[in-house]
């Protein structure tokens, strides 16, 4: 996505899906989220990067109203999530970092639950094409791959067509061809105009896929705005990279050799 | 309403689906009861046999000691009057009967001992049968100072009558035990295991993030649990009267229906007792020893394998009061005595008092992560 289509959406939206003031978090004498401030426009995928204990999954799990922030607001569609965390959930879509299923339900019966959840009739066929497990609706969670889990869990995330899916860290641990694949999937749900919210330790994620990133560090949100903006500003500084820039990497290697295509079956 | 039979549903399915939790709900106790049932434990301890003195003179006096000296009996003596013995004999409470007549072993005639067996009880008419032969032969022998040609049949002669007790020894109290030790197993651990394999892997945590959370879910699980547990009863006692031949009270559809409330009474709590467990362990490891404390000495000491009065009077006034003791005795006294529900209020007041404290232990100690 190229940055004018995005101020574009931006500025015929208005309304921010998304907003959050001077958010804060603390767990005894850590401050894991440290009065910060940020909005995401309807359309957009916003990505969150940083290294681990920055406070990226505590701010998306207070969004998710799955955790109480201490002071601050935040508003996803409108709702306040401290307010109405059940009304929050109704509208959003969640992946967790680590999502375990039932063990004994079939892919298909775990859609349909968490449809039920929802109060939602789910065209299971329809999801499970979405996400590329048309052939695994009868097998159980345990049976299914670490990439075919994550992919489960994403349908789950769509059950209730929400307006905002937050996605922490949706390809850690995932191998380079289930990493592309969830790129893909990442960028067909974004094409129906919903709303995502991703972490990452990836940049080659975060700049494949997001409009624009915050950069957490500590607590706090060190910068804020489009991944190539964010390179510009840098190189303005004087920046270069003291290697000499290859036109592939040992990731493209890895692709070409063996493949785009899934092994997980 | 929907959804409590959608979530309800789905946690039967994941139940069946698991087989080893079907080996532990259903076989492995029924495993337990065969063995015990077939090797009949019973008639390793000495026949109960009921003692009716009319003599009450020194020849009665001794044959007695020579019986039971109190330390270790060759019979078990019960002693009392004569209408009330035999009504324990067919109640199936002692195993056969023995009458002194008066003037034992005094007159110069011959003193006819009557000797009232149980006919279902063929092992214990004869341990009995031989025992009295015995005494009697050695009494003979030290009262009668008489030349060897004299034989002990012109004094002492035994008269055996049978009667059909209705009583089920130890097959009908061992049933009705397994089949709430099973409860009480699968409950607990059932309940904890599952619980803490959702909890330790984020299952009860991606429930949260939805709008109808985890509450609800776990409202399922137990419904499922109650289910299982009524299977289990059904089971088991079946398995009990084909197998080790018992009955089933006085066989009614009430009777039937009493069982099943009682069964659902020791269902929720050890299900509950299971919730408490396992939502204030944080992993399998610290709930496997706490689920272990809590059902161990209750299969030993609550009246499961053997009643409780083989215990010293300090340990059955403890264990009289553990869950697993009412849900036992609730299930014999239905089982074998075909008893109304109606009469077992002490038991299912029992269930329900432990109940109430397992569930506010529950509720107060629940972590979800």
């Amino acid at each position: 996505m190229t940055e004018t289509s995005l101020s574009e959406k931006a500025s015929e939206t208005g309304e921010p899906i998304i907003s959050v003031t001077g958010l804060t978090k603390r767990y005894d004498d850590l401050t894991a989220v440290d009065d910060i401030s940020f909005s995401v426009q309807r359309g957009e995928v916003f990505g969150m990067l940083g290294p681990n204990g920055a406070g990226k999954t505590t701010t998306i799990e207070i969004l998710e109203g799955m955790r109480r922030a201490d002071s601050g607001t935040a508003v996803v569609g409108g709702i306040d999530v401290h307010r109405h965390p059940k009304d929050v959930k109704k509208i959003i879509g969640v992946q967790l970092q680590s999502t375990a299923f039932f063990d004994y339900l079939s892919v298909s019966e775990t859609i349909k639950l968490y449809g039920e959840l929802y109060g939602e009739k789910v065209d299971i066929g329809a999801i499970l094409e979405e996400v590329e497990l048309t052939d695994r609706g009868k097998a159980y969670f345990k049976q299914l791959s670490g990439g075919q889990k994550q992919r489960l869990s994403i349908a789950v995330a769509l059950v209730n067509r929400p307006q905002v899916l937050f996605l922490d860290e949706p390809t850690t641990a995932l191998d380079p061809q289930a990493r592309r694949h969830m790129w893909e999937l990442i960028q067909r749900i974004r094409a129906t105009g919903t709303t995502i919210m991703l972490t990452t330790h990836y940049m080659e994620e975060a700049e494949e896929l997001c409009d624009r990133v915050a950069i957490m560090d500590k607590g706090k949100i060190v910068q804020m705005d489009a991944p190539n903006a964010l390179v510009e500003q840098l190189l303005k500084t004087g920046f270069t990279k003291t290697r000499e820039v290859k036109l592939a990497n040992l990731e493209d290697v890895f692709i070409n050799l063996t493949g785009r295509s899934l092994r997980e079956d | 309403m929907r959804l409590y039979l959608v979530l309800t549903i789905a946690s039967l399915k994941m139940y069946f689906r698991n087989r080893q939790a079907i080996f532990w709900a259903l076989f492995f106790p029924m495993l337990i009861m065969l063995i015990f049932g077939l090797l009949n434990f019973d008639q390793f301890s000495p026949p109960d046999v009921g003692f009716v003195d009319n003599a009450r003179n020194e020849a009665s006096t001794s044959f007695r000691n020579a019986v039971d000296d109190g330390e270790d009996p060759l019979l078990d003596l019960k002693i009392d009057d004569e209408a009330f013995l035999r009504d324990e004999l067919s109640d199936g409470d002692i195993d056969s009967l023995i009458i002194i007549p008066a003037g034992f072993g005094e007159a110069d005639g011959i003193s006819t001992v009557q000797a009232v067996f149980d006919s279902r009880k063929p092992q214990e008419q004869g341990i009995t049968e031989t025992v009295t032969r015995d005494v009697l032969d050695s009494l003979f022998l030290e009262i009668a100072d008489v030349p060897d040609e004299f034989r002990v049949e012109s004094r002492f002669e035994i008269e055996p009558t049978f009667i059909e007790g209705q009583g089920e020894g130890f097959r009908g109290f061992l049933v009705p035990g397994i089949a709430a030790m099973a409860i009480m197993q699968a409950g607990i651990f059932g309940v904890v295991f599952s619980l803490i394999r959702f909890k330790t892997g984020g299952v009860l945590r991606r429930l949260q993030a939805t709008p109808i959370g985890p509450s609800h879910f776990l409202i399922g699980q137990m419904s499922t649990r109650l289910i299982v547990t009524l299977l289990q009863t059904y089971v088991l006692i079946v398995v009990g009267m084909l197998a080790l031949g018992v009955s089933m009270g006085n066989g009614t559809v009430l009777n039937w229906i009493d069982l099943s409330i009682m069964a659902l009474f020791g269902g929720a709590l050890f299900t509950v007792l299971g919730l408490a467990i396992s939502g204030w362990a944080k992993t399998e490891d610290v709930a496997a020893p706490v689920a272990n404390i809590v059902t161990l000495p209750m299969m030993f000491l609550s009246g499961i394998f053997f009643p409780i009065e083989v215990f010293p009077d300090w340990l059955g006034n403890i264990s009289q009061f553990f869950p697993l003791t009412y849900l036992a005795d609730g299930f014999r006294e239905i089982t074998v005595n075909g008893a109304s529900i109606t009469t077992l209020g002490p038991e299912l007041l029992g269930l329900g008092i432990w109940t109430v404290v397992a569930f506010a232990i529950a509720t107060r100690v629940f972590r979800w992560e």
